[in-house]
């Protein structure tokens, strides 16, 4: 398998991924799924500054969803990265992304988002999102860096909960 | 019609982005510095329009994060874009796009190779018999005068780029600066630490041991110093070995 890690994170490549995930997994490319940011060249011009010397992808969703299996096999590591639980979902639909796992790295704003843990909040349509791609046959977790504590969706589910009744 | 950015204001924002951390705080880290630094500009675009200044002023408190020396890079792109009018969007989106690359390449450029070099480059001097307090003056100039050369470089690029900014920031190839400072400071390093070393009270007399445990620590570097950066690592640790050993045996 070569896409060394899926990732949910609304900075993108940024230092916790490219040193803190980066250093450890060694990636030849990022790939970023947004299809906002692979149509705006100024965008992509701005998150490249942050990759050093590793290859960034920008790609749409429906592209992605057809070259997942080509990536999937690829020689080249890959690091996916997607600003949006909907967009990783995605992906999922359809057993795409079976038997992988979805890290959960960093999301902050957003309508309704409550804090679950100090670097991810999630709303009612993300947890929608994550029970979706568990039932796709993914292991959704949540770990801002490679030697943090990892957290499972059912612990995530039942804190979001607690914080939000 | 909206009236164009006077130059004090432009010159405000830059002398108030030196206090952009003044207010720093988990929740929006420099957001509320950030709005500080905009305040002249956005009082002399939407002073006539209540409603249009507060909006504009809360969309500057959001959070934001960059290094504090590159942070004037997306002071200056912002000062362009609400001179342009620019869709408070694109603004948004500006600002979440720029502060990852901001971040880690000030952070790469300043605390990792421009900090430890102008402080090794000072240690250098001292070493070769300049006074103490001559040594630190001279670290106090060549710090300051890269760290506000940046500032304003950094502004100045925005001011001109607004949201392309991107572009010229690739040109400046800031990270390849980075790596020639880092290179320079770690043979610096090198060569201090191994003079120390062979001079009078280092390891001139100490005999086989120590060369003994510099080839260890060189052995060692070899194969933990990746996990870090390879090749000062090597440079540092192999500039010990060698000078070590040649004082071991002379």
């Amino acid at each position: 398998m070569s896409i060394v890690l899926y990732r949910v994170d609304e900075r993108l490549i940024h230092g916790q991924v490219v040193i803190g995930w980066g250093h450890q997994l060694r990636p030849d490319r990022y790939i970023v799924v947004d299809d906002e940011l692979s149509a705006s060249e100024w965008e992509q011009d701005l998150y490249r500054l942050g990759s050093g010397d590793v290859d960034v992808l920008f790609s749409t969703a429906d592209e992605a969803r057809d070259r997942l299996p080509e990536w999937q096999a690829s020689k080249l590591r890959s690091i996916l990265l997607t600003r949006e639980t909907s967009t990783m979902r995605r992906l999922a639909e359809g057993r795409l992304m079976d038997g992988e796992h979805v890290n959960l790295g960093g999301l902050r704003h957003g309508p309704g988002r409550a804090e679950v843990l100090t670097y991810l909040h999630l709303n009612d349509d993300d947890v929608r999102d994550l029970e979706a791609m568990a039932a796709a046959g993914v292991d959704v977790t949540a770990r801002d860096l490679p030697d943090a504590h990892k957290v499972s969706l059912e612990t995530l589910s039942k804190s979001r909960w607690k914080s939000s009744s | 019609m909206r009236r164009a950015l006077t130059r004090s204001a432009v010159a405000s924002a830059f002398m108030r982005s030196f206090l952009i951390q003044g207010s720093w705080n988990y929740h929006t880290m420099l957001g509320s510095g950030f709005a500080f630094s905009m305040l002249p500009a956005l009082k002399s675009l939407y002073g006539s329009e209540p409603d249009a200044m507060d909006a504009a002023v809360q969309r500057h408190l959001e959070h934001f994060n960059a290094h504090p020396y590159l942070a004037g890079v997306a002071l200056g792109a912002a000062l362009k874009l609400e001179a342009e009018g620019a869709d408070p969007e694109l603004v948004r989106r500006f600002k979440l796009a720029v502060r990852g690359p901001l971040g880690s390449l000030g952070d790469g450029l300043v605390w990792a190779a421009w900090l430890p070099g102008a402080s090794v480059l000072a240690l250098a001097l001292y070493w070769m018999g300049l006074p103490g307090w001559w040594a630190a003056a001279v670290f106090l100039v060549v710090y300051n005068v890269g760290h506000i050369g940046l500032r304003f470089w950094g502004f100045r690029v925005g001011l001109s780029e607004g949201q392309l900014v991107g572009r010229r920031l690739e040109r400046a190839n800031l990270a390849r600066w980075t790596e020639r400072l880092k290179g320079g400071v770690a043979l610096l390093v090198g060569l201090l630490v191994g003079a120390l070393l062979a001079g009078d009270g280092g390891l001139a007399a100490s005999g086989v041991l120590w060369t003994v445990l510099a080839a260890c620590a060189f052995l060692a570097g070899l194969i933990i110093g990746h996990r870090a950066w390879r090749p000062a690592a090597v440079t540092v640790v192999a500039a010990i070995t060698i000078l070590a050993a040649v004082g071991a045996l002379g």
